[in-house]
């Protein structure tokens, strides 16, 4: 009792120390989070596709979109419809009626299919990008996919909205039967397969499987919805003055996405290409003429633009350069455009288009927002590791880690400090013994201890961790594997934890009082009784003092001597798989896991004490 | 100098006129030599002790009284001159076991109860198991320690780890106790009932002690002889004969021969200081630095 009332001043400071050093540790993944909302390869992808009619119109000069960009061009299968209207925000106001309808319904979905009454099937594949109409009015397309892959066991998926029915796959799950939705979270019956698709649908519909041509409905409907085909569609205008000269002209989203094999942009109905041209010769560094496959366009050295004329003249498809490109540079030509900025979105036509016509894109991508959030807060806490973990996700993971193998896998973490545990305790009982057999050698043998006491502190200044894989080797060669035994991990534990206990054991040999020398003397007694009645009692305290040392030590060892070995056994080990898979949490537990583990040693080695040496004061 | 001028003090049943001599001191010296020179410790110490005999040595420090024990009890050897303990060499006379030791601390083992600390000397000589428990028992009730046998030393008072100390001294019986300032660091009140306690141990048992003691009271009352001794070069200076008569009592600190005798030794440590004195001015010019004697 009394040694809990002294041990509460420690308890306090170091939980004053964690609630204040918790917080300003928590704020090291600042950093990570700026670097994760600037990194592009982090942000949301978004598709600008040309608006189809929002909704039937019923023969009149107004026509509305439901998402318009800024600046509009009215298109019809790749042509831009003449002249004459206006438009504000999605509102398109015709001079004059459409020669044909703005909108032309084909034939119905066929369905419902499937047990929930939410499946259709598209008359035709090739429907699966064209707009549907229900009751007159456009249908949104969105599905919002699961932050989880499905790795065929695991059986609650979060989403990033908080309602809507759930899709494995081509299959619309039945809730409550199938699935039990609590907010954003979903817990299934039934794991979903290996690698399904997992979604909420948030629009209208999702489009399942468009091989199949298999839609979801959000909801069920009186008539099936129809497919909306020659549809009247407002198309994106790129900025940009066609004034016969301006060759510049930028997307209205940016930045865009480099690798885009669904651009398509047009200059009046004239789709242009995007693909480069490589030429037909070798890049060898001493070449200065090239052929491409046009005989005009932009060109290109290590993504650097020419300038014709200057750097380069050109003879229909052949082009000479005045200095020879590096040795396998990247030498191009884009025939119709080049994407001068990604970031600021803006391209270079290769020609100027001439006044009047009309530079739109169909449909490109962009990036549109940071995926973890639009503020630096939102991607601190929408990180999904944190330097230091926050208390709730470490909180959230103990229960799956302990039981996430049973008892009888090895890899069990109960199993695994258990395995340390004993790794630990014999490299200390080994080492400990070492550590006395040489201390009692050094005191009775003084010209021993010179001629090996550099030698012994010098074995200590080896990093233990370059020694590990060469002991491993000479013991793996002689049978002793880490797989069958222990001994390596005790033999490696040992070499660290034997030190302090020959120090800790030379000097309570040492200690002893001479008064208590010069009794024995006048007792006559023998040297052996002078050791086993006087040195050996004296030393004794100091014994334990260094074999509490020598726990800590040989715990290392033991740590050590698992991250490097390849039997998938103890905390060591574990600690390497889970900092090589990113775990931060579970390194965090493995981290207190260990140091209670080292608490409990040292502890241990107390309780020893207070058995073995009760006169020791308390 | 020489041998005693009479017999000592009778003191119980054993006690007559013609006991045999103990220990024998015939011109011992003891040079120490520290880094290249050398400091004699005593010198020309001749001394008799008899059976049955309570000799304290006193004087002030550096004047021998520890060399001498330890000499007698062979812990050092001396540089010259001859040595006789119970009628052996020192060296002798301590592996036959003659004599238990009493340091100035009680030099107790911290990890030994206060039974086993009083049994540890008959361990390493060997007695039976119950023999060994059948004396500790009754010496620790001699001194008055009966309860607390299953106590560590710690936590005993100073006083009564020096009653342990002299307990586990007396244990195998030895003739001869050899005593170094034993009460030495216990205060004035614990010390005279020591010296008391002392005294009936050591007339019940009839031992012959050596005592060093720096307390001339504690001398006159305890000895029946005192050897007082003086520093640079340790000498003996006078032997002084107590002629107060065992037992002693309380009362006898307070009779008239008490006062005579200890001013009897005050005045020869007084004029033993003056001899050094003199004779360390002869060497170095200065005075000797020496505290005197502890008043009683």
């Amino acid at each position: 009792m009394s040694r809990l009332r002294r041990a509460w001043p420690v308890v306090a400071v170091m939980l004053a120390t964690v609630a204040l050093g918790y917080p300003v540790a928590l704020l090291f993944g600042l950093p990570l989070a700026r670097q994760r909302m600037h990194d592009l390869s982090n942000w949301v992808t978004a598709t600008a596709v040309a608006q189809p009619v929002a909704a039937v119109p019923d023969g009149g000069n107004i026509l509305t979109f439901d998402a318009a960009p800024v600046s509009g061009v009215l298109v019809r299968d790749g042509t831009p419809l003449p002249g004459g209207y206006r438009q504000d925000g999605g509102t398109v106001r015709l001079a004059a009626p459409l020669a044909r309808p703005a909108v032309r319904l084909g034939p119905a979905l066929q369905g419902p299919v499937g047990a929930a009454g939410l499946l259709y099937r598209l008359p035709s594949p090739d429907d699966a990008t064209s707009p549907l109409y229900a009751g007159g009015k456009l249908l949104h397309e969105g599905a919002d996919p699961s932050h989880e892959r499905a790795d065929g066991r695991a059986t609650t998926f979060t989403f990033d909205t908080a309602s809507g029915p759930v899709a494995v796959g081509d299959r619309v799950l039945v809730q409550g039967r199938d699935y039990r939705a609590k907010g954003r979270q979903v817990t299934f019956a039934d794991a979903p397969p290996f690698n399904a698709d997992v979604r909420r649908i948030t629009g209208d519909y999702a489009v399942l499987d468009p091989q199949q041509g298999v839609v979801a409905l959000a909801g069920p409907t009186a008539t099936p919805p129809r497919v909306g085909r020659d549809v009247v569609r407002l198309a994106e205008r790129l900025r940009g003055s066609v004034d016969g000269t301006n060759r510049t002209f930028a997307f209205e989203h940016a930045p865009v996405v480099d690798i885009d094999p669904a651009r398509r942009l047009y200059v009046n109905d004239r789709a242009l290409s995007s693909t480069p041209e490589r030429p037909q010769e070798r890049v060898d560094g001493g070449r200065t003429r090239f052929t491409f496959a046009s005989s005009s366009g932009l060109v290109t050295v290590d993504g650097r633009l020419m300038t014709p004329g200057g750097q380069y003249t050109r003879d229909g498809p052949v082009v000479t350069f005045a200095e020879p490109p590096r040795r396998n540079a990247e030498v191009r030509q884009y025939r119709d455009y080049l994407v001068r900025d990604l970031r600021a979105g803006t391209i270079t036509l290769a020609a100027a288009p001439a006044p009047g016509s009309v530079v739109w894109a169909a449909t490109y991508d962009y990036y549109a927002r940071p995926a973890c959030g639009t503020t630096l807060m939102q991607c601190f806490f929408g990180m999904p590791q944190h330097p230091v973990p926050f208390p709730n996700w470490i909180a959230a993971r103990i229960v799956p880690y302990f039981t996430h193998y049973p008892i009888t896998d090895p890899r069990n973490v109960v199993r695994g400090v258990l395995y340390t545990a004993a790794g630990t305790v014999s490299a200390l009982l080994l080492g400990g013994a070492f550590g006395m057999l040489l201390a009692v050698l050094f005191v009775f043998l003084r010209p021993l201890e010179e001629a090996l006491l550099p030698w012994v502190i010098a074995s200590q200044t080896i990093p233990i961790i370059a020694l590990v894989p060469v002991l491993l080797l000479i013991l793996g060669n002689a049978g002793i594997t880490v797989q069958t035994s222990l001994i390596p991990t005790a033999l490696i534990g040992a070499y660290i934890a034997f030190f302090p206990v020959t120090v800790g054991t030379v000097t309570g040999l040492r200690s002893v009082d001479p008064l208590a020398l010069d009794l024995m003397r006048s007792y006559a007694a023998s040297p052996l009784q002078v050791f086993v009645k006087v040195r050996f009692p004296a030393a004794v305290p100091f014994l334990f003092t260094s074999l509490k040392l020598g726990a800590a030590a040989a715990l290392v060892g033991a740590l050590v001597a698992e991250t490097e070995s390849n039997n998938r056994l103890g905390l060591g080990y574990d600690i390497v798989g889970q900092v090589q898979a990113g775990n931060v949490a579970d390194l965090w537990i493995l981290l207190v896991i260990s140091a209670a583990l080292g608490i409990g040693l040292v502890a241990l080695v107390g309780t020893l004490q207070r058995v073995a040496a009760p006169w020791d004061r308390p | 100098m020489g041998a005693p001028a009479s017999a000592p003090t009778p003191h119980g049943p054993t006690a007559t006129a013609a006991q045999p001599v103990v220990i024998r001191a015939d011109k011992v010296c003891k040079t120490y030599r520290v880094r290249g020179t050398e400091a004699v410790a005593l010198e020309d110490a001749d001394l008799e002790v008899c059976q049955g005999e309570f000799v304290s040595l006193i004087g002030p420090s550096g004047c021998g009284k520890t060399t001498l024990l330890r000499l007698v009890a062979d812990l050092i050897q001396p540089t010259s001159g001859a040595l006789e303990v119970a009628g052996k060499s020192a060296a002798a006379a301590r592996e036959a076991r003659e004599y238990g030791f009493v340091f100035q601390a009680p030099v107790l083992y911290d990890w030994r109860t206060v039974l086993a600390n009083v049994t540890l000397p008959l361990e390493i000589m060997g007695f039976a198991r119950a023999e060994r428990r059948r004396r500790a028992e009754s010496l620790l009730a001699m001194v008055g320690l009966e309860t607390f046998h299953r106590q560590y030393p710690w936590q005993l008072s100073g006083g009564m780890q020096q009653r342990v100390s002299i307990a586990r001294a007396l244990a195998f019986e030895p003739k001869l106790l050899l005593m170094d300032e034993p009460f030495g660091a216990l205060d004035e009140i614990t010390r005279e009932t020591m010296n008391h306690e002392l005294l009936r141990i050591w007339g019940r048992t009839g031992k012959t002690v050596l005592f060093v003691t720096h307390s001339i009271a504690e001398a006159v009352f305890l000895s029946s002889r005192i050897v007082v001794m003086t520093a640079r070069p340790g000498r003996i200076q006078k032997i002084i004969h107590v002629d107060l008569p065992y037992p002693r009592s309380p009362e006898t600190r307070e009779s008239e021969r008490f006062f005579q005798l200890t001013t009897e030794v005050r005045e020869a440590l007084r004029l033993g200081q003056a001899a050094a004195g003199v004779a360390a001015r002869g060497v170095d010019g200065r005075p000797g630095s020496d505290g005197g004697a502890g008043a009683p």
